[in-house]
């Protein structure tokens, strides 16, 4: 395990998201409230990108023809085939199981590292 | 008795010997219409070897399946039938694609009628289905409401064909209802392309009735889809959903796809809380006839365990249409203990006491031979 210093606050203050590599491992930082997170850019579904997703909120369990968006921010759709992945803990929206890996990513000051 | 029934039959068709049958029951403003163009919704292809089984014609005279001692003695005693449940023509499932909603209601009050007077007293063995009008969701609704206290009925009856989805909220009200008195609904084919329906495939007509048989399973799987989708079950978490005649082997396929675009597309269903193949276990059931026939039986029994299907499938014999299914050769096909399931215990689980009928009734219709002629 080392660090590596790969963003600033500033800058996922201004995005909520960064992609980076290390050592040929992409991952994508993401600012979610004030919480950092690091998802591998690799969705265990079938192989995209997943960090290339888009994020945003969700329609929230509800009653037949009730609509409740919610979780603004906290959700990455893959761009591939749709699957919605809850950024704060890497899980599918339908529990299948199916769980996006994690890293550790940790902030210093301004900067922010990975851990890997 | 405990093992009774052993052999329930989900599709027998009962007709009429003639139209002037329903003149006691159908408002004398709708003879001269009934009269003159009976259900009035068209044709299809034509088909060579005829709709009904030549050897079922009554000895007295009617086309097949009208006299209801004659159908005992023919099918249901010969085979063990211990419950036969009575679905009606698929033209009298079929008053919902009428031009005249109105009409179509007054045939479908008229036929539940006439199934009880004609068919249900005559034997213990003999099952109904309330046919009603879908294009009229209220009046539907208070036409299950109407015939949901005779206790012979045991479910709902629709034609497979519809100008818009199953599932769709216009027909809510007719689940609600069914929910309401503890019956199933169930959807029957025949009709594709007749009335006011689209043509038999979203692509158009075939041009034989070849090519129409082949492609019925194309509705079951879209009405299956949205009832899924549209949160119908969600909305009426009691209601069971019978597809007869509509075919098996398409069933994995469906659960597969919808499982897999569910997994993507969630959040445009919010109220679905479980993959799609969960609900279709829970609520949907199929019948056997047309049995699916690979080269190898248990190609199709394999189909059935990787759906996980094994409750969802009733027997069904589709007597005394032409394409009718043998009941000891189908249910040789599948099997034990699948075949029991199949036979009657799956049947019994959805229909319920409906199906049981009290006790006396039991012991007759297991005895002799369900109140038959003499």
């Amino acid at each position: 395990m080392a660090k590596h210093a790969v963003a600033t606050m500033d800058e996922l203050l201004q995005h909520r998201f960064k992609l980076v590599a290390v050592n040929g491992l992409e991952v994508g930082i993401y600012l979610v409230g004030d919480e950092l997170y690091a998802w591998r850019n690799v969705c265990p579904h079938a192989g995209a990108p997943v960090c290339r997703g888009r994020v945003g909120g969700t329609r929230l369990p509800s009653g037949v023809y009730e609509y409740e968006y919610g979780r603004d921010g906290e959700i990455l759709r893959c761009p591939w085939h749709g699957w919605e992945f809850d950024l704060r803990t890497g899980d599918h929206l339908v529990p299948t199981g199916t769980k996006l890996k994690g890293y550790r990513a940790e902030r210093e000051g301004n900067v922010v590292y990975l851990v890997v | 008795m405990d093992d009774w029934p052993r052999l329930v039959d989900c599709d027998v068709h009962n007709t009429m010997a003639n139209r002037l049958e329903l003149l006691p029951f159908l408002p004398k403003v709708w003879h001269q219409q009934w009269l003159e163009d009976g259900f009035g919704v068209g044709g299809k292809p034509w088909n060579a070897a005829g709709l009904e089984r030549r050897d079922a014609d009554p000895p007295g005279g009617g086309p097949a399946g009208s006299d209801p001692h004659f159908l005992l003695e023919h099918h249901v005693q010969p085979f063990g039938i211990d419950v036969a449940i009575l679905t009606g023509t698929p033209y009298m499932n079929a008053t919902s694609l009428c031009y005249d909603p109105d009409y179509g209601t007054a045939l479908a009050r008229a036929l539940n009628d006439w199934m009880v007077e004609k068919w249900l007293s005559t034997s213990p063995r003999y099952r109904g289905s309330i046919q009603i009008n879908f294009s009229d969701p209220q009046a539907a609704a208070k036409e299950i409401d109407r015939m949901a206290g005779h206790p012979g009925m045991v479910q709902v009856i629709m034609c497979s064909v519809a100008r818009m989805p199953f599932g769709q909220r216009f027909y809510h009200p007719i689940y609600e209802a069914a929910e309401r008195n503890g019956l199933p609904v169930a959807i029957h084919p025949g009709c594709e392309g007749l009335g006011m329906s689209y043509p038999p495939t979203p692509v158009g007509y075939p041009t034989r009735y070849l090519e129409w048989q082949n492609i019925v399973p194309l509705t079951y799987m879209a009405h299956i889809n949205s009832l899924i989708c549209e949160g119908v079950f969600e909305r009426f978490p009691s209601l069971k959903f019978i597809a007869i005649e509509g075919g098996v082997a398409w069933l994995p396929q469906l659960m597969w796809r919808m499982d897999k675009n569910y997994k993507a597309l969630r959040d445009t269903v919010p109220w679905m809380k479980k993959l799609p193949s969960e609900y279709i276990r829970e609520h949907i059931r199929l019948t056997t006839q047309p049995i699916d026939e690979p080269k190898d039986p248990g190609h199709l029994v394999q189909i059935i365990e990787m759906s996980e299907a094994e409750h969802m499938i009733m027997f069904s014999s589709d007597y005394p249409h032409w394409d009718n299914d043998h009941p000891r050769m189908t249910l040789a096909r599948f099997p034990r203990p699948l075949r029991a399931r199949i036979a009657a215990a799956n049947a019994v689980d959805v229909y319920g006491p409906r199906l049981l009928g009290n006790a006396s009734v039991r012991h007759a219709a297991a005895t002799d031979g369900g109140g038959a002629r003499g």
